[in-house]
């Protein structure tokens, strides 16, 4: 790997933002809704507000926020301030910055993400490959069938469900909220076991739905290997078969579920979405549905150019480390 | 290509360390918002502590107290209405006023143009300074001089003076005779009202209406912040409350309230919590919902006990508004048709269990005004107008008058487009109640459908075309203010924004000239009834908008750990049971325990 | 067993293509099962469709809260929508914007996919380079935005399509360019050249034929996709409302709080419809890929 492909994987990365950033900041423009002052009518619905002179206020908030300047100017001003990650303030909790609403949120979310997806991940992946793996017993081959048809299920409706069958009926788990009413956070025990309790049902209504295409993209990325002269010869060479499934099979299967684990990170937070808000989870999913609801725009794009930065970066992280891997681009 | 990668590389590294005052924001940088983080906090049992499900800092900036922080970062409606308090309260269901910071509040002369306020003596502030009448003359200056707040309006052209007579004394002087003013805006109800806030602190701010307050800021109210994170809200009871020592209220008995954030968590979700005990009140739920709440648990009431309607009547009936001057809506026989097109008492039994929820008038039935709608006066207009009516065929035939005919799809249709009768509404509120009516009217051959989006709101008061479902958030006492509604100082013409909540934008002379006549009365005079009346008549006549529902506060009360809520049959204070209102306050500390 | 080969192979020179299609069917389970659960949601919709009225299908055309019945054979909502036909319209709609978005989304990746990897170049990388930079959005949540931005009464089961599509096609164009890209390298297209064969002749005559198993797995990925998508857009109340879509029933009967209420069958029925689709369309799309990747297939 040298200096021209990671300058060039640089460039792509930057690409990739600056198409999120455009798509992001010019189609709710497009639209001739006025988000503050939708923003302002809410408030004025719900009666939290009244205001003497509401046009005066919306126009005022309006050069706050420089909408009141030419289209141009304010793509420029937006693109320079992503570059700075600065998205802003929130329009519903001024004076709450979109990137402080955002570090608050996270550690819920990725608390909640990573795990989920990288339980599932590697459930998905070993026992798909052991579907795969002729060699594996029929009843382990047989593991992953009950994940394969869960796989089409929406998490929402996996969340519906296990909120109405364990925490409606049975009881066992909490409804919701990320750790019980009235404590406040402490580094202890105590506190750990309560917010686990209450991570149980969320976690369960990502992992049941998405272990499912791990299990199929691994079972059918193992097949094809099966077929592979490299793995025709370690048998013939007579290495053990935990050691081929290991070194021959798996490692090289690998590869491109890395790249998919990548996307699925994208992916897997509009699930989080309805998720969280299902289980009332601080998290960035929550964020971002009480910003639809509340039209918060620039915490709207904050959110999801947030994640499509985090991905991308993800992505290209991974393209660097690939090499450790997979020998043969080291070597390259 | 290698070139141009690295140039490009460059050029992004380049631009992301450019400082960025290049082009930085005109804003000015107000201070963060930051959790609030007790560095311990006193355990406080759970029968001593009141939780409470609702949406914190959903509409508000965590950490603002400060009831001059500018919209819409203050809410008082997230436990910042037990830390502040107003120079009276007003009890709806006693129809009486509630003397708090002030002792009396009096207009001195007939002609409603000087009022004298005289202030409690014990009244103190939570760093035990006390409450003058320098801190009132401070809160009503402010409004005069700060455009921004709430009742700016309302004070910079009414009022003329503000004098502080002596320490416990203030005097205002209004521009013209304002009957009005001491109810409206001086007295908190429901969710208006105006709060003193301290002189000595606020005037040491650099910009008062910036500063967050946190758990800093001196108030009068019961009860400190000691946290406030994304998913609650904790507040202690302080001991030194003046309104103990003044008589007002006895001891509270909570010493701890918790306001759970329930974010967006499903309404079901948190019905089934109430159920479990772990919450005792929340948000207003709907018909269906509470009354399953009360079958399940037994220890949980509502309003009206465990009988339907559940709840309390609201300041807000719904209307079907219309903008009044726009084709085909700005003729009166069109808006007769379609409010004939719905059908009340269908309403009434399919969402709401047979209870009397759907209304013919603009404003709530408090007892003030019940009496008002059961005058012979009004009686009369209502014989007259048959406002309720029922009658498709009748409908039809107004129609008909009006132009339209039925298309193939049996939708009313002028000049090849059908009649667009869309529905404006708010999902988390007219849920319900939206789709029904969307479908009555399709019935009646008008092309309806339902719109909740977020720019809702905006169609309203840009005056679109279609059906605007929204309250009248405007008569508490007399039918005044909801009558004001339709006079044409508001009607905004075509291409303007209509003003907050007065979206008809009609405008008749004959209707203005009655307003004009009842504004300086008293609501006790009968000339004042007597054009009232005749006001209402018009209103009906001339439909100007489709009065729908009364609109009902359900709110479950769970007497599990705390009993003495309000209702119906134990109206304690007389105020209504939200405990998110400006009266929340005398809610939660009149509770009692239960002893669980 | 092994007379039946031999007269199989005697009697039939070419077995007939439907005889065909049932033996792989029989080797291919996940395919047959995924086709079967499909063919029967196809027919409970279009049979629904010849029998109920789609009024029913809308508010107050029926009473309201009925746990099935017979009268009700899947009871009706809060809105007094006759939840059977309710099913049925919104089963149709919901196959609708699959197939419409996917059909698009297909058809916009073979076109690009071919033009990339056939004429190569400045187009090819183009078109790579752009879809490569789109890929890493969050499509989703994009749909989310544009959805949000838009006026509600312009939200039909149509513009629904459209914003499903608008960003998803790129998938379907990578595959079919690395497809078509190693198509090129063999031997009988070379072969085709050489007998000078058009550039259009070789695409339709000789690529296209070997690539429909991918197009057809790409179309079910993208309509799986599309149902997705509009599923999350109707739940997060993004979707056309009165329109009795999937996610529209559940998202209302969440609304209503269903479950508490104890109209259980409200929810459930949309959501095992939902389970049904997008876990029919999952087996096919994966028995397509055994059937589109010669190596993946079973050999027993």
């Amino acid at each position: 790997m040298n200096v021209k492909i990671i300058l060039k994987r640089l460039l792509f990365l930057v690409l990739v933002i600056w198409a999120a950033s455009t798509i992001v900041f010019f189609v709710p423009r497009l639209s001739p809704r006025s988000a503050i002052r939708e923003r302002f009518g809410e408030l004025a619905r719900t009666g939290g507000f009244s205001p003497g002179d509401m046009e005066k206020l919306i126009a005022s908030m309006e050069k706050q926020f420089g909408l009141d300047k030419p289209l141009l100017e304010q793509y420029f001003q937006y693109l320079n301030n992503v570059i700075h990650l600065d998205f802003g303030y929130s329009l519903s909790k001024y004076p709450s910055t979109v990137t402080q609403l955002i570090a608050q949120a996270l550690p819920w979310s990725i608390g909640l993400l990573l795990v989920t997806t990288i339980l599932s991940f590697a459930i998905g992946t070993v026992l798909g490959a052991i579907a795969a793996w002729p060699r594996a017993p029929g009843w382990l081959r047989s593991t992953a069938t009950p994940f394969i048809l869960l796989t089409g299920v929406p998490p929402v409706i996996m969340g519906i469900l296990l909120v109405f069958f364990i925490g409606f009926r049975l009881k066992w788990l909490p409804l919701g909220g990320a750790y019980s009413v009235g404590i406040v956070p402490t580094f202890s025990w105590t506190f750990f076991f309560d917010l686990m309790r209450h991570q149980i049902l969320p976690a369960l209504s990502l992992i049941l739905g998405s272990v499912g295409g791990w299990v199929l993209s691994m079972r059918g990325m193992g097949v094809t290997i099966q077929g592979e002269d490299y793995v025709n010869f370690a048998e013939h060479k007579g290495l053990t078969g935990r050691r081929i499934f290991r070194d021959y099979y798996l490692r090289n299967a690998m590869l491109p579920q890395v790249t998919a684990l990548a996307l699925a990170l994208g992916t897997v937070v509009t699930s989080a979405i309805i998720v969280e808000g299902l289980f009332g989870l601080p998290g960035v999913g929550t964020l971002l549905n009480l910003a639809i609801r509340a039209n918060d725009f620039p915490v709207i794009y904050g959110v999801v150019l947030f994640i499509t930065i985090a991905v991308a970066t993800l992505m290209t992280v991974l393209e660097f480390i690939y090499p450790l891997l997979d020998p043969r681009i080291r070597n390259q | 290509m290698v070139r141009l990668t690295f140039a490009a590389a460059l050029t992004s590294l380049a631009l992301a360390l450019t400082p960025i005052t290049t082009f930085a924001q005109d804003a000015p940088s107000p201070a963060a918002a930051a959790d609030i983080v007790p560095a311990s906090l006193p355990e406080v049992p759970r029968n001593q502590t009141v939780v409470l499900a609702w949406g914190v800092s959903s509409g508000a900036t965590i950490g603002t107290t400060n009831p001059w922080s500018v919209p819409p970062t203050y809410t008082h409606q997230e436990g910042n209405n037990l830390l502040w308090e107003p120079l009276m309260y007003f009890a709806i269901y006693k129809n009486e006023f509630i003397p708090w910071l002030a002792d009396s509040m009096d207009y001195t002369d007939d002609t409603f143009t000087t009022l004298v306020i005289k202030l409690n003596a014990q009244a103190q502030w939570s760093d035990g300074t006390p409450v003058t009448s320098k801190d009132v003359v401070y809160t009503f200056q402010g409004q005069i001089d700060n455009e921004r707040l709430q009742y700016h309006n309302q004070f910079s052209q009414e009022v003329a003076s503000v004098t502080a007579v002596d320490e416990l004394t203030v005097e205002v002087k209004f521009n013209a005779p304002a009957p009005r003013f001491k109810f409206e805006v001086l007295t908190e109800k429901f969710d208006t009202g105006i709060s003193i806030v301290p002189e000595a602190y606020l005037s040491a701010q650099a910009d008062p209406t910036a500063a967050p307050g946190r758990d800093e800021i001196p108030h009068s109210g019961p009860f400190n912040v000691v946290a406030w994170n994304n998913t609650q809200k904790i507040l202690d009871l302080r001991p030194d409350w003046w309104a103990v020592k003044a008589g007002r209220v006895a001891e509270p008995a909570v010493k701890r309230v918790i306001m759970v954030n329930i974010l967006n968590q499903p309404i079901d979700t948190v019905a089934q919590r109430i159920v479990n005990n772990e919450f005792d009140s929340s948000v207003d739920m709907r018909a269906q919902i509470i009354g399953t709440i009360l079958e399940q648990n037994p220890d949980v009431q509502s309003w009206t006990g465990k009988e339907s309607p559940y709840g309390y009547l609201d300041w807000w009936p719904n209307s079907l508004w219309v903008n009044t001057q726009l084709e085909p809506y700005s003729d009166p026989n069109v808006r007769k048709a379609i409010s004939l097109a719905i059908d009340r008492n269908l309403i009434d039994e399919i969402l709401y269990e047979g209870a009397d929820i759907a209304t013919i008038y603009p404003f709530p039935l408090y007892p003030n005004l019940q009496a008002f709608a059961d005058s012979p006066e009004v009686k009369a207009e209502e014989a007259k107008y048959e406002p309720g009516k029922f009658d498709p065929e009748e409908s039809a035939k107004l129609m008909t008058e009006a132009g339209f005919t039925q298309n193939g799809d049996g939708l009313w249709e002028k000049d090849g487009k059908t009649f667009d009768a869309t529905i404006q509404a708010f999902e988390t509120i007219h849920g319900d109640i939206a789709p029904v009516l969307a479908e009555m009217l399709r019935n009646a051959g008008f092309d309806a459908n339902v719109n909740f989006g977020t720019d809702a709101y905006q169609n309203m008061t840009d005056g679109k075309a279609g059906l605007y479902l929204f309250g009248h958030g405007a008569s508490l006492f007399d039918p005044f203010e909801a009558l004001n509604l339709y006079d044409s100082d508001f009607a905004a013409a075509a291409g303007a924004p209509a003003d907050a909540g007065r979206f008809s934008r009609y405008s008749n002379p004959e209707y203005d000239a009655l307003i004009n006549e009842i504004s300086p009365l008293d609501s006790s005079d009968p000339k004042f009834i007597a054009g009232a009346a005749k006001a209402l008549g018009i209103y009906w006549r001339d439909t100007i908008d489709i009065p729908v529902i009364q609109w009902l506060h359900r709110i479950p009360y769970n007497n599990h750990y705390w009993t003495n809520w309000p209702s119906a049959s134990n109206p304690g204070l007389g105020t209504n049971g939200a405990f998110w209102a400006h009266t929340g306050m005398l809610v939660i500390t009149g509770l009692q325990p239960s002893g669980n | 067993m092994a007379s039946i080969v031999l007269t199989a192979e005697q009697r039939v020179e070419q077995p007939g293509k439907l005889t065909l299609l049932l033996r792989y069917l029989r080797r291919n389970k996940g395919l047959a099962i995924g086709l079967f659960i499909l063919l029967c949601l196809a027919l409970f919709t279009l049979v629904g469709m010849m029998l109920i009225n789609p009024k029913h299908a809308y508010p107050l055309s029926a009473p309201l809260k009925q746990a099935p019945s017979l009268k009700y054979p899947f009871g009706t909502d809060f809105f007094g929508r006759n939840l059977l036909a309710a099913m049925v319209v919104g089963m149709w709609q919901t196959a609708l914007i699959g197939v419409l978005a996917g059909g698009i989304g297909t058809l916009i990746g073979v076109v690009l996919g071919f033009t990339s990897a056939y004429f190569g170049g400045w187009i090819d990388s183009a078109i790579r380079t752009i879809c490569q930079i789109l890929t890493p959005i969050p499509v989703l949540l994009i749909q989310v935005v544009i959805a949000g931005s838009l006026d509600k009464r312009d939200v039909t089961i149509l513009t629904m399509s459209f914003i499903v599509v608008l960003l998803a096609w790129m998938g379907p164009t990578l595959v079919i360019r690395a497809q078509v890209l190693t198509m090129k390298e063999r031997q009988f297209v070379a072969v085709a050249k050489l007998s000078g064969m058009s550039d259009f002749g070789i695409i339709f005559k000789e690529i296209l034929p070997n690539l429909l198993p991918f197009i057809a797995a790409a179309f079910v990925g993208q309509v799986f996709a599309a149902v997705f998508a509009s599923f999350y857009l109707a739940v997060l109340g993004l979707g056309p409302l009165r329109e009795p879509l999937l996610g529209n029933i559940i998202w209302a009967a969440q609304s209503q709080g269903a479950f508490f209420n104890g109209w259980w069958w409200w929810p459930l029925e949309p959501a095992f419809a939902m389970i049904l689709i997008l876990g029919s369309l999952a087996l096919v799309n994966m028995g397509l890929d055994e059937l589109a990747n010669p190596r993946v297939r079973r050999t027993e």
